[in-house]
């Protein structure tokens, strides 16, 4: 039996199906987010079950999470991004304990009891400062490609402190670090330096190892290393970061089919 | 920061379904429902003014639940909540107060800016405590435009000089009162007062403790409108009996007739059986209820409210056959426990007691941003809820505008998803042993 998990996120939209009886991912796909979500995620749907060989009246259960997931209208249930990616980590990393949720829009931290249950999160406020949005705007600041921002991270030996706290602050103040000729690759360090502390400061209460990170922003080169920095604990990077949500929607879908 | 995208959530109360979205507090109900009677608070409290201004009665605008409403009605005046709870009017506030400052505070300054709020521009007097800063210092500021009093309020909990110095407060007051309107405030007269107010108390109360039955007959968001901004009204303590008498269990039977809640928009569309939620923090003053309706749209049923628009200031009695009214008086409300106090045990205290009584699942503490003594409060409340009630905690700061009604929306659906899987995994382990 086929479950598939819609992501619609604030960025982007990812689907993930899953095959309940050989327990395997057996198709994903991912498209930019736009204005018309709903359509968007029906069309990113229909493709991937395409791609797979796949047609709808084989989907037992589709669910749906993230930012968007009221707008996509052909899921039966929504759930949370908290719960899904709790359970997309759970079952490809289920001795978690500690999850870090960096996304386009928002950044979470997800307390995991040993079972997989959510015992506790904490997410960001109304600031973007620790999200991937912030690293848009670095990027679009510095000229370079988002993905670039990361490995020139790594020629910096000492990175730029950039303390504002909002978005729009932080642009400023990366406007009088380059006037003051300072590196583009300490800015860009100092820039998951900053995401990294924001984090840390949301996890408030020391993180439980093992610490697993997941969403988007895993995929940054140097974004992981900082975090263990902010941490001061040992943090590895799931399979895939970007479909964590959409897997564990998918999971949750078939457990919901129990 | 948040986008204006059309994520397919209510934009009000980030409910799945967009537009569609019914949870629109409680105000689609029967004509002669004592809801539909509330729905009209401003409208009742604004005539009951006008008429008694005409009649010689001053208007005295309060702000706090420890502002005693009785001295004021012995001195023959109308006592009436001032607070603000519309973000429209702040714009006009920060021209004067720090942008930084809680949404309650320059909303209600910012209504004065404007003269938006009918009930202020009728007011001869506001009574101004001494409790947070903001308030405190915002009063300074609307006392170059209207008549205040101070009333200053001892910070500190359990101390007999402190009660001491609050009950002389309150006599001086009584004093002040006299002359400024040229009446004696007799005990008869003041008792009659506490006993109205004991009146309302009890029958609020009595609609609140409703919530504790297994299947409520109202919604949180429905039973926050049981109140108005003038007390005492005949009319409303009319509509408390006939609602009580509508929702309270018949006898033995245990159940209450349904039909409140059964029409509310969150029930109609709730495909579960809601999370039993306690709401500590801040009070929702009239226009300020979001939160109360995003938690109820997303799998919430707030079962008690223990701020100053809930169960809080309405608990504790005047005792009406005192020698010493004044004192009795000076007792009930010196034991009010707002944040403002230090230390605040007796709010933690009646945390525990009132999660147990109404047997919440979880706590949700809501804070207006720049509220400081809420805020750090909140450090010894997440300590009590997670590690002596054992329950989940959720901290939600916010202000009056909506632009982060999406998150707060997901924040609380994830609480309502722990909980649920808490309660299955606990009777998986259950039915294990048994
Ligand atoms: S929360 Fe404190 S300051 Fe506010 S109304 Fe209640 S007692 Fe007064
Ligand atoms: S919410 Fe906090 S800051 Fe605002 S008036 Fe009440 S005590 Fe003061």
């Amino acid at each position: 039996m086929i479950f598939a998990g819609i992501d619609a996120g604030s960025r982007s939209i990812k689907v993930v199906l899953y095959d309940a009886a050989t327990r395997k991912v057996v198709g994903r796909g991912i498209a930019e987010q736009g204005v018309d979500q709903a359509r968007l995620a029906e069309a990113l749907f229909d493709q991937t079950l395409e791609a797979s060989g796949l047609g709808r009246s084989q989907v037992a259960r589709t669910v749906a999470t993230g930012y968007g997931r009221g707008s996509v209208r052909f899921a039966q249930s929504t759930v949370t991004e908290i719960t899904c990616h709790a359970r997309g980590v759970w079952q490809t990393s289920p001795n978690a304990r500690t999850i870090i949720e960096i996304g386009g829009q928002d950044s979470k931290v997800i307390w995991i009891e040993p079972d997989g249950r959510v015992r506790d999160f904490a997410m960001n406020d109304r600031c973007a400062a620790g999200t991937g949005r912030f690293l848009e705007m670095v990027a679009a600041r510095l000229g370079v490609d988002l993905c670039k921002l990361g490995e020139m991270s790594r020629a910096s030996a000492r990175p730029a402190v950039i303390s504002s706290t909002c978005v729009v602050f932080a642009e400023t103040e990366i406007i009088g670090l380059l006037a003051s000729g300072a590196a583009v690759a300490d800015i860009a360090a100092g820039v998951q330096k900053a995401i990294a502390s924001r984090v840390s400061t949301m996890a408030m209460r020391a993180v439980v190892p093992p610490v697993y990170f997941t969403g988007g922003v895993a995929l940054q080169a140097g974004m992981c290393r900082a975090l263990q920095h902010a941490l001061g604990a040992e943090v590895r990077v799931v399979p895939d970061p970007q479909f964590t949500g959409a897997l564990g929607a998918a999971l949750v879908a078939a457990d919901q089919a129990d | 920061m948040e986008s204006a995208v059309n994520n397919g959530c209510c934009p009000e109360h980030g409910a799945p379904g967009g537009s569609n979205c019914r949870a629109v507090g409680p105000h689609k109900v029967p004509g002669d429902s004592p809801l539909a009677w509330f729905a009209g608070m401003v409208g009742h409290c604004k005539a009951h003014a006008l008429a008694a201004r005409a009649a010689g009665r001053p208007i005295v605008g309060i702000m706090c639940e420890y502002a005693p409403r009785e001295l004021i009605f012995a001195a023959g005046a109308v006592p009436v909540c001032l607070c603000g709870g519309d973000p429209d009017t702040i714009p006009s506030a920060e021209a004067h107060l720090p942008t930084n400052l809680c949404s309650l505070i320059k909303s209600t300054y910012g209504y004065l800016v404007e003269k938006a709020n009918p009930f202020l521009e009728m007011a001869d007097l506001v009574v101004a405590e001494t409790t947070c800063d903001g308030k405190k210092k915002m009063f300074e500021l609307m006392a170059e435009a209207r008549a205040t009093y101070v009333l200053a309020l001892p910070h500190r909990e359990d101390d007999p000089d402190g009660l001491r110095s609050w009950v002389e407060e309150l006599r001086r007051f009584k004093v002040f009162l006299e002359n400024r309107y040229g009446v004696a405030i007799t005990p008869e007269r003041l008792r009659e007062a506490i006993e109205l107010m004991n009146r309302e108390r009890r029958l609020r109360r009595e609609l609140a403790e409703l919530m504790k039955m297994e299947d409520p007959p109202l919604t949180g968001r429905q039973l926050l409108d049981f109140k108005s901004i003038i007390s005492g009204l005949p009319d409303d303590l009319d509509q408390y009996e006939r609602a009580l008498a509508l929702w309270r269990p018949r006898e033995r039977s245990g159940s209450a007739t349904h039909d409140a809640r059964g029409q509310s928009p969150e029930c109609a569309t709730a495909r579960q059986q809601p999370v039993r939620v306690l709401l500590t923090g801040v009070p929702l003053v009239h226009g300020a209820e979001r939160v109360i309706e995003i938690i109820e749209a997303n799998g919430g049923l707030v079962v008690c409210q223990e701020n100053c628009t809930g169960l809080k200031p309405i608990l504790e009695d005047v005792r009406a056959d005192a020698p010493d009214l004044i004192r009795a008086l000076g007792e009930k409300y010196y034991h009010l426990s707002c944040s403002v106090r230090t230390p605040n045990r007796k709010r933690l205290a009646l945390l525990a007691q009132l999660a147990t009584e109404y047997r919440a699942e979880c706590v949700i503490e809501l804070i207006w941003h720049a509220c400081l003594t809420y805020a750090i409060e909140s450090f010894h409340v997440r300590r009590l809820v997670e590690n002596e009630l054992g329950l989940p905690y959720l901290k939600i700061e916010t202000d009056y505008s909506p632009a982060d009604s999406a998150r707060i929306a997901t924040r609380v659906a994830a609480l309502v998803e722990t909980v649920r899987a808490r309660t299955a995994a606990q009777h998986k382990w259950l039915s294990g042993v048994g």
